[in-house]
């Protein structure tokens, strides 16, 4: 009974449009009346839920990533990117794939990546003859690659949501996104490449030579520094994630100010009010999520759904493609943070009693979010991605194939093969 | 521009930028804790604590500024969809549920904080019941820009978002 009015609250509030964290809250209320317990507890799983330090990583991830976004760094990798690959066959389309992962580094989301990025490439793009849809499709797809950088506030949303689930480090899953994030990248420069091959887009001029590749990239270490950082302090064991994200910050600060000179005290708090903001909707919703997360548990619905799950089948690659096809279909509704939050708690039980190590699981929600990102009805980078163009959905979504499969690709190799996340946390912490 | 609008602008403003000191101050003190473990050889056991408590304090602001400026992720592919009239009774019912989550958070959270108030926090010598308070500052707010937002719908208006 309980758990009926969960669900169907839940489903129902979502779908007049009451925004994701106030449905989630609204439903909990509803359920916990109903099971005849006092409200507030719902508020005490809620305020619970956000006094963990780790927590603290994602409003300094944000806000980190959005002194980038107005800190003119965006020119600085698209001109290194241009250095290296831009003489290709539809040259900017690669650059733009190289460019975008880079600044995924140093942003950690593709929201600022196809924002920052869009803006300067899509244009430039149009103006050299490419198609709109093309340089969207590379931009809001290579742009993805930042939910899978260190500096990834989702990285942390998926290690919070495992809490009381499995024990996964966030060191272990930054590490374990790292070949992931490559072999994306490199997909996504196939697709590019492909599409660009096909099309007959031309080749501009000649490779500009090591000197210039050395020039753009030294311009643009600064920037770029910042994956560094990250990465270094928390496997020295001199930052913990949460500090070393706090050091992140002060470091854009830093290279926006003093070394690029390119941050106003205008972008400044313009970029601190919206990582305000963006931070009070997602630690809203990792509150409230756990008071959810608490019900979803107490109504057993992970075993239920296990049990549903085996009625069907018993084999484990055909159990990981269903949790595969519920992600894919809940994410072209919610929004990344949501899914990771709401799903994880459902589907991590089930995929680690057929053997996924719950690391793995991670890196795959996270890649089968990144499709959500890009597919209606809510595409929130490809809806960005094309208010930038100025075309509609429906357009990118004739050539969108290609790149779509570079990402299904990915998410399989994730699903199917340990390794592609394992080896590296493995080798590096020693397992 | 009416009264009350004007009020509810003002205290998104206020909100806002009383949020972006809160980041400031909360980046500091993370800041202090690294200093402390590695030049002073002491690590602060408040700033942890104190990080902890004001991170509450900025969602709590964040949250309800972000009610005003329509932040918040939903979905509103099916709403669209519907004739004007419809849509627009729908968006007052969606701002009604809204303000009655704000409610309920002021109703609970008071009664947390009033329980906790006598209880200290361990490492900072402040009430546990703080940590409860950002639920009544955020669902007053939360109610007070809802009924902006409701009567700004029916006058046909639109709410402009007061700072950044």
């Amino acid at each position: 009974m309980e758990l009926t009015v969960l669900g169907l609250t839940f489903a129902a509030l979502l779908l007049i449009g009451v925004p994701v964290a106030f449905a989630v809250g609204l439903a909990s209320v509803a359920t916990i009346v109903v099971a005849g317990l006092p409200v507030a507890v719902v508020f005490q799983k809620m305020v619970g839920g956000m006094q963990v330090f780790s927590f603290l990583a994602i409003p300094f991830f944000i806000f980190a990533g959005e002194l980038m976004l107005h800190g003119g760094i965006a020119d600085r990798i698209v001109r290194l990117a241009n250095s290296l690959v831009g003489h290709v066959r539809g040259g900017l389309g690669m650059s733009n794939v190289v460019g975008c992962t880079l600044f995924g580094g140093v942003a950690g989301s593709p929201l600022a990546d196809v924002s920052a990025m869009g803006s300067v490439m899509i244009p430039l793009m149009k103006k050299e003859g490419y198609d709109a849809d093309y340089a969207v499709n590379v931009t809001t797809h290579a742009s993805l690659v930042g939910a899978l950088m260190p500096t990834s506030h989702n990285i942390i949303l998926f290690t919070l949501a495992t809490a009381g689930l499995a024990s996964v480090s966030v060191l272990g899953m930054i590490m374990a996104c790292l070949i992931p994030a490559l072999i994306l990248t490199l997909l996504n420069l196939a697709a590019a490449y492909g599409v660009a091959f096909k099309r007959g887009y031309p080749t501009h001029g000649k490779f500009a030579g090591w000197v210039e590749v050395a020039r753009s990239f030294a311009v643009a270490l600064p920037g770029l520094l910042i994956i560094a950082i990250i990465l270094v302090g928390i496997l020295s064991g001199v930052f913990t994630a949460t500090e070393s994200a706090a050091t992140a910050v002060l470091w854009a600060l830093i290279v926006t100010t003093v070394v690029y000179r390119s941050l106003s005290w205008k972008d400044f708090i313009k970029s601190c009010a919206k990582a305000c903001k963006t931070t009070g909707v997602v630690l809203l919703l990792i509150g409230i999520s756990s008071a959810f997360g608490y019900f979803l548990a107490l109504y057993d619905v992970p075993q239920r759904t296990g049990e549903l799950m085996s009625a069907i089948t018993q084999t484990p690659w055909m159990i990981f493609l269903m949790i595969n096809l519920m992600l894919f279909l809940l994410g072209t509704f919610l929004d990344m943070a949501p899914t990771l939050l709401i799903c994880t708690p459902v589907f991590l039980p089930i995929a680690q009693q057929y053997g996924m190590d719950p690391t793995q699981f991670g890196v795959m929600i996270l890649i089968n979010c990144a499709l959500g990102l890009n597919t209606p009805p809510v595409g929130t980078t490809q809806f960005v991605g094309c208010a930038i163009a100025g075309i509609s959905v429906s357009e990118v979504m004739k050539s969108i194939w290609p790149f779509y499969g570079a990402l299904l690709a990915a998410l399989m190799l994730v699903t199917y093969i340990p390794a592609v996340s394992l080896w590296l946390p493995n080798m590096i912490m020693g397992k | 521009m009416p009264i009350y609008t004007r009020f509810c602008a003002l205290l998104s403003k206020i909100s806002l930028m009383l949020a972006v000191v809160g980041l400031i101050v909360l980046i500091a003190c993370v800041q202090y804790q690294v200093v402390g473990r590695y030049i002073f050889n002491d690590t602060p056991t408040w700033a942890e604590a104190l990080a902890l408590l004001l991170v509450l304090y900025i969602t709590a602001l964040g949250v309800a500024v972000g009610v005003r400026d329509a932040g918040h992720i939903g979905m509103d592919s099916i709403v669209s969809l519907l004739p004007e009239r419809f849509r627009l009774k729908l968006e007052i019912v969606i701002h009604l549920l809204v303000g009655l989550f704000g409610a309920l958070m002021v109703q609970s959270g008071w009664l947390w904080t009033t329980l906790k108030w006598n209880d200290k926090k361990p490492m900072l010598s402040v009430p546990s019941g703080l940590d409860f308070l950002p639920l009544v500052i955020a669902g007053v707010l939360i109610i007070l820009f809802s009924i902006e937002h409701i009567i700004a719908l029916l006058q046909g208006k639109e709410v402009i978002p007061a700072w950044n």
